[in-house]
């Protein structure tokens, strides 16, 4: 009797082990499937310089070369500039994008300000129709085919969006969206958390909020920062 | 790097380049070579527009002070041995080559130079804008660091 009850019991932690490894797997794989952007279509925000293409080539992003529609060798220039660029990956068979390119005329001019430079970047003509690339693509609108490109940002799905800071060559922000509108939210938190313009912090990294307040003569521990005029009680929680 | 039609080049960080085939029935100037394609190499510091001219005309326009742009047409077979075309090798420039009235179409504050010469048996003209004829002195070494980069192939 005791030999079956100790086999039970080994048996009952051999199948406790068993379902936590599963469920540590499952998890894996819906923290892999959320980075994705599973069940959010069109909104994958890996956002900001945490899964930034490749801090391939010293830190920088590449600069991107390929050829134009009309079979020009092509090269623009993404590090080094004194202009952010948005690297916009096209493709013209994935339904997601359709909506994005007819807005190409119009939809990006807020991001990171007027002077970030669109560039589309679409595959190589052995991956891409180029008579549907010329159909899509407004004049005016830069289009390298590269897939090289594609390759070089380790770009996992299309649509798919990287913008470069010019002058240092990093990554600002980077991610999917399905129209203009969630580029330019995505884009432009990616600018504030990157501190380029980011609106809660000054020069030299000091909130903006204490900047003021010192300048108010508001120093820490003032008793007016406090609701119940004790400093150091709990910073304003009180009733 | 850019490669095309026998000429590659070394694109320096942050510049733009483009090589294309330009229409042979070119009227501009004698390209010679009736009907034949022939490249154009365009270089700059700046983002080059999607629509330009062969020598510059809608790119220039944007340059600021501290732009450059490098314009590289290839002319006909029937011009190599001419004597416009006598110098041999990729030229290098000089500050003292640029003047504002060397401009296709000058505009103020602009400088431009303008190189005829012959390698590998192919005839070319070099034109080269500076956006601030006043800084020419810093920005004629970053040409010439391009020019550097350049290599023309036989045909």
């Amino acid at each position: 009797m005791t030999a079956v009850l100790i086999i039970e019991g080994v048996a009952i932690i051999l199948l406790a082990i068993l379902v936590v490894g599963l469920l540590r797997s499952n998890a894996d794989v819906l923290r892999a499937l959320h980075e994705l952007g599973a069940g959010e279509p069109g909104t994958r925000t890996t956002g900001s310089r945490h899964q930034h293409p490749a801090p391939q080539r010293e830190g920088t992003a590449p600069d991107v070369s390929g050829s134009t529609l009309s079979g020009s060798a092509v090269h623009v220039g993404v590090t080094g500039t004194g202009h952010p660029t948005l690297l916009a990956f096209l493709s013209t068979g994935c339904s997601a994008c359709m909506g994005l390119w007819e807005g190409l005329a119009t939809g990006v001019g807020r991001i990171g300000g007027d002077d970030t430079r669109l560039v589309v970047v679409a595959k190589g003509p052995e991956a891409e129709s180029e008579s549907r690339l010329r159909e899509l693509t407004p004049e005016g609108v830069s289009l390298v085919q590269s897939t090289e490109a594609w390759t070089d940002y380790e770009v996992p799905v299309s649509p798919y969006f990287v913008l470069v800071d010019g002058p240092s060559g990093s990554v600002i922000g980077e991610g999917s969206a399905g129209s203009w509108n969630q580029v330019t939210s995505l884009m432009s938190q990616a600018l504030a958390d990157a501190g380029t313009g980011r609106p809660d912090r000054i020069d030299n990294g000091e909130l903006r909020a204490d900047a003021e307040l010192r300048r108010a003569g508001i120093l820490p521990g003032d008793p007016r920062l406090y609701h119940d005029e004790r400093p150091g009680n709990g910073r304003g929680m009180s009733a | 790097m850019v490669r095309s039609a026998g000429i590659d080049v070394a694109v320096p960080r942050g510049w733009d380049a483009e090589i294309y085939q330009r229409d042979g029935d070119f009227t501009g100037q004698s390209a010679g070579d009736a009907g034949a394609s022939r490249p154009v190499v365009h270089l700059g510091t700046f983002p080059l527009p999607s629509s330009r001219g062969d020598f510059g005309s809608g790119a220039v326009e944007i340059m600021n002070q501290d732009d450059l742009l490098v314009v590289l047409f290839e002319y006909g077979r029937e011009s190599v041995g001419t004597p416009l075309f006598a110098r041999s090798g990729i030229p290098r420039v000089a500050a003292a080559d640029f003047g504002p009235n060397n401009m296709q179409r000058p505009i103020a504050g602009q400088s431009g130079a303008q190189y005829f010469f012959n390698q590998s048996g192919r005839a070319f003209c070099l034109y080269v804008v500076l956006g601030a004829h006043a800084r020419r002195n810093e920005l004629v070494p970053e040409v010439n660091q391009v020019l550097a980069g350049l290599t023309i192939d036989p045909e």
